[in-house]
């Protein structure tokens, strides 16, 4: 881990460690809320913000949290900066967090923001651990977003509310129920399979 | 320190200093929270009553409250109705304005939901619900059309119209309005709100 520059601590997160593409971590969120790209947008950003504060915390005080008591510790913090998130939406973004209900509560569980706490922050310094939680968190909004367009429009000829397809185009309504969660994320780590597996066979 | 006071230490610290931040953002948000909810309120009052500038609460039970609207003078403009039940897949919440006899329904609006996106949350869509809802007679419980028909004009003024795939989040609905003008009838039967009319 100390072999990568600070740039690549915050690249890896797009592609190589891409938290849903390559590590297949926070899949609840993932297919539940990117029915429309608001939705995905909010989710991310929320996540983003959990992530990073959390990040910050642990790296800061990796040396005095005794291991035993690691994990606790940092469900604690999670969970903290998780309610703080959902105040803030219900207080000043009520239309949002209406729409993503109980989704915003459970990025507690989310193992993006454990699974880096853990593997990450509590073993690197502050200024890595905020890097690599910017480049994870940016990973994240960058596959939720890809996800919600196309379910949004195929789902509805919708992008952000504003209808772009003509009226030729007939919405598929089952992109926008689960099971359009689950064929969207199925093709696009298809494709995101067959990429690496392209790139690998160039330079082995 | 040995391992077990630093382990109680830094757990009690880490909860300690989490339940003061939270308690503090808490406090901070909760009156703007509970100004939202209001204004939700209100808003959707404003717009079921037409004319109204205000209101006020004149009655409240379990999962019914009754709201009289006020134009500027004071004068009442009608009654709104916040109703609840369950749907197809969760609660819903509604409002409905009435005129001030109870026996018009002015508009319906969903205020929160969460059927089926695409087919049972079209009960949020003016175009393939709500506006089906317009000006219905509720001197009797109001029933569904079935078929759906395409303009409110096809139906009897005490027909509400159905959405095409979602029979069931419409028929919830129905109920949940038709079960609260019974207990706002009884209610008025009792003395209990409106004035004769």
């Amino acid at each position: 881990m100390e072999s990568r520059s600070l740039g690549q601590e915050y690249t890896k997160g797009l592609w190589e460690e891409n938290p849903i593409f390559r590590q297949l971590l926070g899949m609840c969120p993932t297919l539940a809320v990117t029915n429309a790209v608001i939705n995905g947008i909010a989710m991310g950003i929320a996540t983003s913000f959990v992530l990073i504060f959390s990040s910050l915390v642990v790296s800061s005080i990796k040396k005095l949290v005794p291991k035993q008591v690691r994990i606790a510790s940092y469900i604690v913090i999670i969970a903290t900066f998780v309610t703080l998130a959902d105040q803030f939406l219900k207080a000043y973004f009520p239309p949002i967090s209406k729409s993503l209900g109980p989704f915003v509560p459970l990025i507690v569980v989310n193992c993006i923001i454990l699974g880096r706490q853990e593997a990450f922050s509590s073993k690197n310094t502050v200024g890595r651990s905020l890097l690599d939680a910017l480049g994870m968190s940016t990973g994240f909004i960058l596959a939720l977003l890809l996800l919600s367009s196309i379910r949004e429009i195929l789902g509805t000829g919708a992008f952000l509310g504003h209808q772009i397809m003509g009226a030729w185009f007939k919405p598929l309504i089952i992109m926008i129920l689960p099971p359009g969660a689950f064929i969207t994320l199925g093709v696009l780590l298809g494709i995101a399979l067959f990429i690496e597996a392209k790139t690998k066979r160039r330079r082995p | 320190m040995n391992l077990y006071t630093k382990m109680v230490v830094v757990l009690t610290s880490v909860g300690l200093l989490s339940g003061l931040l939270l308690s503090t953002v808490g406090y901070l948000t909760k009156d703007k929270i509970a100004l939202n909810q209001q204004r939700e309120i209100e808003d959707a009052i404003i717009k079921v009553v037409p004319g109204s500038k205000e209101s006020e609460k004149v009655y409240e039970e379990n999962g019914l409250i009754i709201y009289e609207g006020k134009n500027k003078k004071g004068e009442i403009t009608g009654f709104a109705v916040y109703a609840s039940g369950t749907g197809f897949q969760d609660i819903i919440t509604l409002m409905y304005g009435t005129n001030t006899t109870m026996t018009k329904l002015n508009a319906l609006t969903i205020l929160d939901q969460k059927e089926t996106p695409g087919l049972g949350a079209k009960i949020t869509d003016e175009k393939s619900f709500l506006r089906f809802w317009k000006n219905r007679n509720v001197r009797n419980s109001l029933s569904l059309r079935k078929p759906p028909v395409d303009s409110p004009e096809e139906l009897s003024p005490s027909e509400v119209n159905t959405i095409t795939g979602a029979t069931i989040s419409s028929e919830k609905v129905l109920e949940i309005v038709n079960a609260s003008l019974r207990r706002v009838n009884a209610l008025k039967k009792e003395g209990k709100i409106g004035r004769e009319g």
